[in-house]
């Protein structure tokens, strides 16, 4: 891909400044922009546009990295995680979001079975104790513990996993997935005390004198509220859902009988009347007080309910137990309707004046809200309750008691899991400040500012969204995973329907790859609808004009802010072209490569060829030069760069006699103000510039070829393998009778040394000139 | 533009009966992408040609399938033919950083390069014009190239060529406006280029009036003497390696070895443009068994059936050029000799390139030395005592 042909001011002949990677004077910031809309929803920050990217190249271990860097529990958020990314993404308005949570469930699954988990080096003498062992507890412990501090879990139940253990059934989140994906947590060297329940005042001080230096309470909302309406104490046919789960969690599977009424909207109680059938219960019917729309239980389950036999009945609110001899008839109700929306957005039920009607039932199960245990706060301790929960700074997550901090639902009321893990971030992060320089971390957004990104244009074709396979309700086995996992084609094929919001995928795999951001960046080509490897990049306004001017800008996305453009260019950090097919497994290529990147695929088999590590490779192409088979290539060849810039130069017709004279050089040096009077080619690093290239310039007429090379370049083979293609050259020019003195080398001017620049640049101009030196 | 039809009919390959003996005959069998029969039979969708086209890239050209070949189909000709259609996304780039095409074109911005000739020791004759000349070739550019890289030095082949015609009384014409023979063009699919070329060479030998061009090359040899007279029609010098003009000249008593009675074992590599193209088989042997001392022990396939050294020209190298030369060597080594020769300077590099890979993938390496036949003979020339230019990796002092 060419870069560009910049024409620099110069003398009569035209001067080119011709490289590769035109952006490299332009560094490309990844960072400076917003993150596609998924990510951005994603209250842990978990990059769902890179690891759905990597899905789609079936590249499921790195996959399912990128979902741990910030998601501590992918198994777990793969199946009931809500999933806030999928209704953000942009394809919702072209044929539905990408089934996000179930591509995460599938990396979950197959990602990495040989995984081990090793034990993190304690690297830190401070020790914190994390009270409760839910997806924020969990979430803390393990960033805190991969921080090098020791940390120890106080459960008070047998078994570890709060609420995702003891309040989500197991047709939802089986038993073994939760005990490998909290063993894995563990696996980093977290210590585990079971039956340790927070219940007084003392036990958090006990831990302060005990040795810890910072104790997180993470112990959730454990209390299911109950009704509050006449008649539901009489009874213990009428109990708090999360109560009857806890219980059926820990294996009472005692069967139900008659007819259930769940009271509720969110998740609890579609999942008490969903485990309520599965112990026999029939019918089970599901009260709601509002419509179906503004249910909090999400989507899926609300379907899954129904198809298993689960009926609703929207806009009711239970007013009064009936019971008869002691025992449960029914509860009478209030019939409903919506009216102004209230705080937070939904509209509020309100009352029928007349409606009441009866409901006949033989248990009642309600799931109207949690609240949290704060039995360890001393009753006259205000500050540290607010509204039935533990009161904690938002920005730092700690609490009035210094070095107590708290994360999760007791903070939050009930919330789901990937807000739990957020929190738990949170706090560790805040704690980490704390024991490090003794105050918490202060506030900061995770987030930058939201923005919307249109589509492409012409838009994707329409192919809708894979569903999962669901299984019916089996008897017998009543209690199995209903949600399967996609198959590996299914997850590609789903991961595929991505439309890549965003600058590229924000992995910052080139940065990883390349320490200068040297980036090869190319114009998309015309009429591309965002082809997999061309990824909209976000760039300077300046940079896109440039591109734009040189051929057309194809896709591009809408953008809030004025100052930046957007352009849809391929990002690809520059390797070394390597076809294996032309390797004669010389090995010369070894002995130049100073990244690794390069070795024999079996050293001891004589006829190995070679094999090319593209991570490790900077493109720097000295092992071109040195490749006797052309197996090895700049990567800019493979694209027609070099005949380009011989075109450049030479077909012009400059009416100059002479010929051009040529300096090639550096590319990260720009060479615009030197003294050299020329056509610059600006190249990754001149060592690649071999015999055969400068030939073939002189040959074509260049009347000097000045090469620069750096002495202090990290190639650390550039200057040499110039140097001795410049005496190759030379005598090859004189063996073929031409001017064996046209082709020099001079030393460039220093990165960063302006003060030396100068003096540099008389020795460059002096080479020119055919002076001395 | 040669039709498929034409080019079929040109190298009889519309005869070919798809017996695929070339197939087996083909020294890359075994390595995947090319098939001889294959290529020979390719139809006349674009897309096979195309495909064909891209495969006959790797054909080494060696004429070894073409002894097989019950129809006589010239098979490395239509290999050269279909290259022609390997436009430029299609063809393979060329080993070496294509230094020697790059040197090899024509053009060289409008004006004619004269050579360098200082390599000519001073105690050498050569001639501004004459009836005999020399064609040197590439040999100096493969020292700019190879001499410090694996201690081939190939202007000693060239000095040994004069000073073997210097003994014999002649002073050959060396021609400073010499251009590469355009072997690599002509055998790259380049017709143009090699017309050129051919053309300016003819013109500048012509001058001189050169009536017989001698050659150390296979490759000059054989495209002087097979292509040049296609290119250039009115101009028909004779054309002889000098292996085959020391021949002659032996034959005709006018070319002595002096006395030596050191015993050596020595094999020959006869190259494909010599051997297989030309049919010049016996002359290299027939020196070799008047020299003194020198036993001649013969590789399991020799002459005519000869294998190639892995690679023609420098046109294209890969493992397959490896794993040819590591055979070649090992096949050389098994006949007992000391020294493996061959007439050509390709040969040379291309087994002092693996010779020097085995060292430094610290490989075993089949302990011969390779040497030039050329260097070879003129060293034992009677009157030429003991200080000859030139064994290989080996710095001489000219001879005084």
């Amino acid at each position: 891909m060419i870069g560009g042909d910049v024409r620099l001011d110069g003398g009569a002949a035209p001067h080119l400044l011709l490289t590769v990677p035109e952006l490299q004077a332009d560094p490309i910031s990844v960072e400076a922009v917003a993150p596609a809309p998924c990510t951005m929803a994603c209250p842990a920050g978990v990059n769902v546009k890179a690891y759905v990217s990597l899905i789609a190249e079936g590249r499921f271990a790195e996959a399912l990295d990128e979902v741990r860097r910030r998601c501590t529990l992918p198994s777990v958020c793969g199946r009931i995680c809500h999933a806030p990314c999928e209704p953000a993404c942009t394809r919702s308005v072209v044929d539905g979001p990408l089934a996000i949570r179930a591509l995460k469930r599938f990396v979950a699954d197959v990602g990495d079975d040989d995984r081990v988990v090793a034990p993190v080096a304690v690297s830190k003498d401070q020790a914190v104790a994390v009270i409760g062992s839910g997806p924020a507890g969990l979430t803390a412990a393990h960033d805190l513990r991969r921080a090098g501090y020791q940390v120890t879990i106080f459960e008070a139940k047998p078994e570890l996993g709060g609420m995702l253990r003891y309040g989500i059934a197991d047709y939802r989140l089986p038993p073994d997935v939760l005990d490998a994906e909290i063993a894995a947590v563990l696996g980093v060297g977290i210590d585990v005390e079971t039956g340790h329940e927070l219940s007084s005042y003392e036990d958090v001080t006990a831990l302060m004198e005990g040795g810890y230096d910072a104790v997180l309470v993470a112990v959730g909302a454990q209390r299911g509220r109950l009704l509050a309406i006449p008649g539901e104490d009489d009874s213990a046919a009428i109990e708090d859902a999360l109560g009857f789960l806890r219980r059926v969690n820990e294996g009472d599977r005692t069967s139900v009988e008659g007819k259930v009424i769940v009271i509720g909207g969110g998740s609890t109680a579609i999942e008490a009347a969903r485990t309520a059938l599965r112990l026999g219960a029939r019918p089970v019917e599901i009260l709601y007080r509002r419509s179906r729309d503004e249910m909090p239980a999400g989507h899926e389950e609300v379907v899954q309910a129904e198809a298993e036999g689960v009926t609703f009945r929207f806009l009711a609110a239970p007013q009064r137990a009936v019971i008869r001899d002691g025992r449960l008839t029914g509860i009478e109700c209030l019939e409903m309707e919506l009216g102004e929306p209230d705080g937070d957005g939904r509209r509020r039920p309100v009352p029928i004046p007349d409606s009441t009607f009866f409901a006949e039932s033989d248990r009642v199960l309600a799931a109207v809200g949690q609240e949290a245990v704060l039995d360890f706060v001393p009753n006259d301790d205000a500050a540290m309750v607010d509204r039935g929960l533990l009161a904690a700074d938002e920005g730092t997550s700690m609490t009035r008691w210094w070095g107590v901090f708290a994360a999760g639902d007791v903070v939050s009321g009930p919330a789901t899991v990937i807000e739990a893990i957020a929190a738990g971030h949170e706090a560790a992060d805040s704690i980490a400040a704390y024991l490090e320089t003794g105050t918490p971390r202060l506030p900061r957004s995770l987030h930058a500012p939201a923005v919307e990104y249109g589509l492409a244009d012409p838009p994707p074709v329409e192919s809708p969204p894979v569903p999962a396979p669901v299984l019916g309700l089996e008897p017998g086995d009543e209690f199995a995973e209903v949600e399967q996992a996609y198959t590996a084609d299914q997850a590609v094929a789903e991961a595929g329907r991505c439309l890549r919001c965003g600058p590229c995928s924000e992995c910052a795999a080139c940065a990883v790859t390349c320490d200068r951001r040297h980036l090869l960046v190319g114009l998309a080509p015309d009429g591309a609808t965002r082809p997999r490897t061309w990824l909209p990049l976000r760039t300077t306004a300046a940079v896109a004009g440039r591109l734009r001017a040189n051929g057309s800008a194809a896709g591009g996305v809408a953008s809030a802010s004025g100052d930046t453009t957007d352009a849809a260019v391929e990002v690809r950090p520059v390797v070394v072209d390597y076809v294996e097919e032309r390797c004669r497994g010389c090995s010369l290529c070894l002995d130049v490569c100073q990244f690794e990147a390069l070795a024999l695929r079996n050293p001891d088999d004589p006829e190995s060829r070679v094999v090319l590590d593209p991570a490790a490779c900077r493109g720097c192409a000295l092992c071109a030069a040195v490749c006797p088979t052309a197996a090895l290539r700049p990567a800019a060849h493979a694209d027609g760069w070099w005949d380009a810039v011989l075109a450049a130069i030479f077909e012009p017709d400059t009416g100059d006699e002479a010929g051009p004279a040529v300096v090639v050089t550096c590319d990260t040096r720009p060479h615009a103000g030197s003294p050299a009077e020329g056509d610059v080619v600006a190249c990754r690093c001149v060592g690649q510039v071999h015999p055969g290239m400068l030939l073939e310039l002189a040959r074509r007429g260049a009347t000097r070829i000045t090469v620069e090379t750096c002495a202090d370049c990290r190639f650390e083979d550039g200057a040499r393998l110039a140097q001795q293609h410049v005496e190759e050259t030379s005598a090859l020019l004189a063996a073929l009778g031409g001017d064996a003195t046209s082709v020099t080398l001079v030393p460039a001017a220093r990165p960063g040394a302006p003060d030396q620049a100068g003096a540099v640049s008389d020795a460059l101009a002096m080479a020119l000139r055919g002076e001395g030196g | 533009m040669v039709t498929l039809t034409e080019l079929k009919k040109d190298t009889r390959a519309l005869l070919c009966n798809s017996c695929a003996k070339c197939s087996t005959a083909c020294p890359l069998d075994g390595f995947a992408g090319f098939s001889p029969v294959r290529m020979v039979s390719v139809g006349p969708t674009a897309d096979e040609v195309r495909e064909q086209a891209v495969a006959a890239q790797r054909c080494l050209t060696c004429s070894l399938c073409e002894i097989r070949c019950p129809q006589g189909v010239h098979i490395a000709e239509f290999a050269r033919g279909l290259r022609r259609e390997a436009t430029d996304g299609l063809r393979e780039p060329c080993p070496h950083g294509q230094v020697f095409q790059a040197a090899a074109v024509p053009e060289w911005a409008g004006r004619v390069p004269s050579r360098d000739l200082s390599w000519i020791d001073e105690d050498l004759r050569v001639a501004e014009t004459g009836e005999i000349a020399l064609f040197v070739g590439c040999l100096p550019l493969f020292d700019a190239l190879f001499e410090d890289r694996f201690g081939v030095r190939t202007t000693d082949i060239a000095r040994s060529a004069i000073r073997a015609l210097n003994q014999l009384g002649i002073e050959p014409v060396v021609v400073a406006e010499e251009r590469c023979c355009g072997h690599d063009l002509l055998w790259g699919g380049d017709d143009d280029g090699f017309a050129t070329l051919a053309r300016a060479n003819a013109d500048s030998f012509a001058a001189r009036g050169v009536e017989l061009i001698l050659t150390t090359c296979a490759e000059c040899c054989r495209t002087w003497r097979l292509d040049y007279p296609e290119a250039v029609p009115e101009y028909q010098p004779r054309v002889q390696h000098l292996v085959e003009y020391l021949d002659e000249r032996l034959q005709a008593d006018e070319l002595a070895f002096r006395d030596d009675d050191t015993a050596r074992t020595v094999t020959y590599q006869d190259p494909c443009r010599l051997g297989r193209h030309l049919g010049v088989t016996d002359a290299p042997r027939r020196l070799l068994d008047a020299a003194p001392g020198v036993e001649l022990a013969e590789m399991d396939r020799s002459g005519a059936d000869a294998v190639c050294c892995g690679t023609a020209g420098f046109i294209h190298c890969d493992a397959a050029s490896r794993r040819l030369q590591a055979e070649r060597l090992a096949s050389a080594s098994d006949t007992g000799a000391t020294t493996l020769l061959t007439a050509c300077p390709k040969c040379l590099i291309h087994f002092a390139c693996a010779q020097n890979e085995d060292g430094r993938r610290n490989r075993p390496s089949p302990a011969i030395e390779v040497e030039d036949l050329t260097i070879f003979t003129t060293r034992m020339l009677a009157g030429l005592e003991a200080s000859s230019p030139g064994t290989n990796g080996e710095r001489t002092e000219a001879v005084t």
